[in-house]
């Protein structure tokens, strides 16, 4: 989609996010080391040969939070502790980019609906302990019609009173599509809600919720314009998508239930993949021009190696989340690809993607080297230094490990220096090390 | 007809499957026939999964086959410790970790490869592993965990083992994505792996009389 003048949404966005005007900069050298570090990024995801390995973090988190000995139940309710953390943290360690405390969401939001899809540090989990997601079956096997023929009347329903208790009373609604005029559905539609105080209760569990959100947001935005503008650091995380199939198999059925329906409904499970991608790259493209950010993060869930075969992920998996990959590069944004799982036979389908356009998030039980033979002159990839070597390990091995990566993944561009996962237990002098080695990097030739 | 229901189940066709059985049990065959013809199946899909021609879809698919055809010829089986077992095993993920589909795979594998396990659940706190090796007195404890966090937990499970005394009588393995060689001498456990066919290999390795 371009504009009048032919400039293509990305296009504005990665200039926008480049001059870093939506910061107010404490100083020159803030501005001069934010605009150099974003350029690099964007050129490295370009493939172009910067003669730099700049190094980003898939997400800090404890290991964040252990600089001011805050609790993750900290972390979600008092956010001028995290933001202290945070600030030290990025002070203390050279990165080019920051992620992290955007995943650290606020208790308030889940607290205020009883939220059934998380457990909470301080609630369900001592408090010292990452909120974790649960999975499960929250759409029935038999709904797949329902949803196609009215998805927000399911959603509104069926899966929020599902995922809250405090949004059970919105099953009793009327469906909104019978609200015409007023001698045909709103009656009924107002008389459902007079009749129930729940609905009522449902209303303020909302507000309560978003109220929380509110003073979060605020929090995140005080993170950007510190790190970004007084620290000279960009912040990566832009909007972010979902792969059709996994938003089937992680948020709808779960594993489980997705994994049966392809051998016993996979038309059905199309379809839906189906009317979920339009709205999936509308969400994207939407939510680029309300941060400004031309990166899109589509983080990939049941798609790695072994957890179905090459023939499955290119009957149920690739078709559409490649459509997505597309319709974003389209559309002259970035995709950073947050592979999760090993990836090994999977990567190569990266290739069918215009060249330059994508950065590759690789586990560590992705093999980095290979992935390099494969993905060279095609995309950018990053990540792979094990969560496991980084809590565990000596200074000397992770040196050893960074060191052949930045020589083999280094070479020609195209790569970022990144850990494997969210970081929670690490050493210090590990990460410090790994940071180390990519700038010490220099091209041999 | 027998390896009707087996065919039926190894191509991973359910409504043939379950049909194939309801008739088997109309005709007079012994409800235990028809779930061990289901095993068989679930062996040779654990076999194609083992050699990398199978996935994890055709051991969860098979699963449920085996699932609904156990409901349909028989009360729900409890899976005891019975004698002829290889070895039991008590497996959960451990505390502040609540991840549990690398977990659910390994005790299905464990199962098809002949254990009796005895799966904790998730967040699983030390004491409850303690109780439960004392209860079912297992060669083997399985701690799984996908996240860093995991590693402490894991470790306090092994020493809450040792400090009931009961370490001698048990080999323990950790499982997990993240783990590592690193991370079991962290932990003090005996083993690691860090995909399925990893657990049951050593399992198999440990109850053969293996190091």
């Amino acid at each position: 989609m371009q504009d009048l003048a032919g400039e293509k949404l990305g296009d504005r966005l990665i200039a926008g996010w480049l001059s870093g005007d939506h910061l107010r900069f404490a100083s020159d050298e803030a501005r001069r080391t934010y605009r150099a570090r974003a350029q690099l990024i964007v050129d490295t995801i370009r493939l172009k040969d910067t003669g730099r390995i700049p190094v980003i973090p898939a997400a800090t988190q404890k290991f964040a939070l252990d600089y001011e000995g805050v609790t993750f139940r900290e972390a979600m309710t008092e956010f001028d502790k995290a933001f202290a953390a945070y600030v030290r943290q990025y002070e203390d360690t050279d990165f080019d980019a920051w992620v992290g405390p955007e995943f650290i969401f606020p208790a308030g939001m889940f607290e205020a609906l009883v939220w059934n899809r998380v457990r909470l540090p301080g609630v369900h989990l001592p408090g010292d302990k990452s909120f974790q997601f649960v999975e499960a079956e929250y759409m029935k096997a038999d709904e797949y019609d329902e949803y196609l023929d009215d998805p927000s009347d399911w959603v509104l329903r069926k899966y929020l009173p599902r995922l809250s208790p405090r949004l059970e009373p919105l099953a009793q609604l009327p469906p909104l599509r019978n609200t015409l005029v007023f001698h045909q559905g709103l009656p009924d539609l107002v008389l459902a809600a007079a009749a129930n105080p729940g609905v009522v209760d449902a209303m303020a569990a909302l507000k309560a919720s978003g109220e929380a959100v509110q003073e979060w947001s605020e929090y995140l935005a005080r993170v950007d314009q510190e790190l970004g503008g007084r620290l000279g650091i960009p912040h990566l995380l832009g909007a972010i998508a979902a792969a059709p199939f996994d938003i089937i198999s992680t948020y709808y059925r779960g594993w489980r239930g997705a994994i049966v329906d392809m051998y016993t409904q996979p038309e059905k499970m199309k379809a839906l993949m189906e009317r979920l991608l339009p709205w999936q790259l509308q969400y994207g493209v939407d939510g680029a021009k309300a941060l400004g950010h031309p990166i899109v993060t589509v983080y990939l869930y049941k798609g790695a190696d072994g957890l179905m075969s090459d023939e499955q992920y290119e009957e149920f998996y690739w078709p559409t989340l490649k459509r997505l990959l597309v319709g974003f590069v389209e559309e002259g944004l970035l995709v950073w690809v947050f592979t999760q799982g090993k990836y090994d036979e999977r990567l190569h389908h990266f290739r069918e993607l215009p060249a330059g356009t994508c950065l590759v998030h690789l586990e560590s039980g992705t093999d980095a080297f290979r992935a390099k033979e494969t993905l060279a002159g095609s995309q950018c990839i990053e990540g792979n230094v094990s969560s496991a070597l980084l809590a565990a390990a000596s200074v000397d091995e992770v040196e050893a490990y960074c060191q052949r990566l930045v020589e083999v993944c280094g070479e020609g561009g195209g790569f970022m220096m990144d850990f494997s996962a969210f970081l929670d237990e690490a050493r210090r002098e590990n990460v410090k090390k790994m940071i180390e080695v990519a700038r010490c990097w220099r091209p041999s030739s | 007809m027998p390896r009707e229901l087996q065919d039926a189940i190894v191509a991973l066709r359910m409504d043939q499957a379950l049909t194939l059985a309801k008739r088997m049990l109309a005709d007079g065959t012994d409800p235990l026939t028809i779930i061990a013809e289901g095993s068989e199946a679930l062996q040779e899909i654990g076999r194609r999964y083992a050699e990398g021609e199978a996935f994890i879809p055709e051991l969860i698919m098979g699963g449920e086959i085996m699932k609904c055809l156990s409901g349909e010829v028989l009360p729900e089986d409890s899976g005891s410790d019975s004698a002829d077992s290889r070895g039991i095993v008590v497996l959960g993920t451990v505390q502040g970790d609540i991840h549990d589909i690398g977990k659910d795979i390994v005790a299905l594998m464990l199962r098809i490869g002949g254990y009796a396990v005895h799966d904790l659940g998730t967040d699983v706190p030390v004491e409850d592993f303690v109780a439960a090796v004392r209860e079912h007195e297992p060669e083997i404890v399985a701690l799984s965990g996908l996240l860093t966090l995991a590693f402490d937990a894991m470790k306090s499970t092994v020493e809450g083992i040792a400090a009931a005394g009961l370490r001698d009588q048990v080999r323990i393995m950790i499982g997990g994505g993240a783990v590592n060689e690193n991370v079991r001498a962290y932990t003090g456990a005996d083993g690691w792996g860090d995909d399925v066919a990893h657990a049951v290999k050593l399992a198999d390795a440990w109850t053969d009389g293996g190091p």
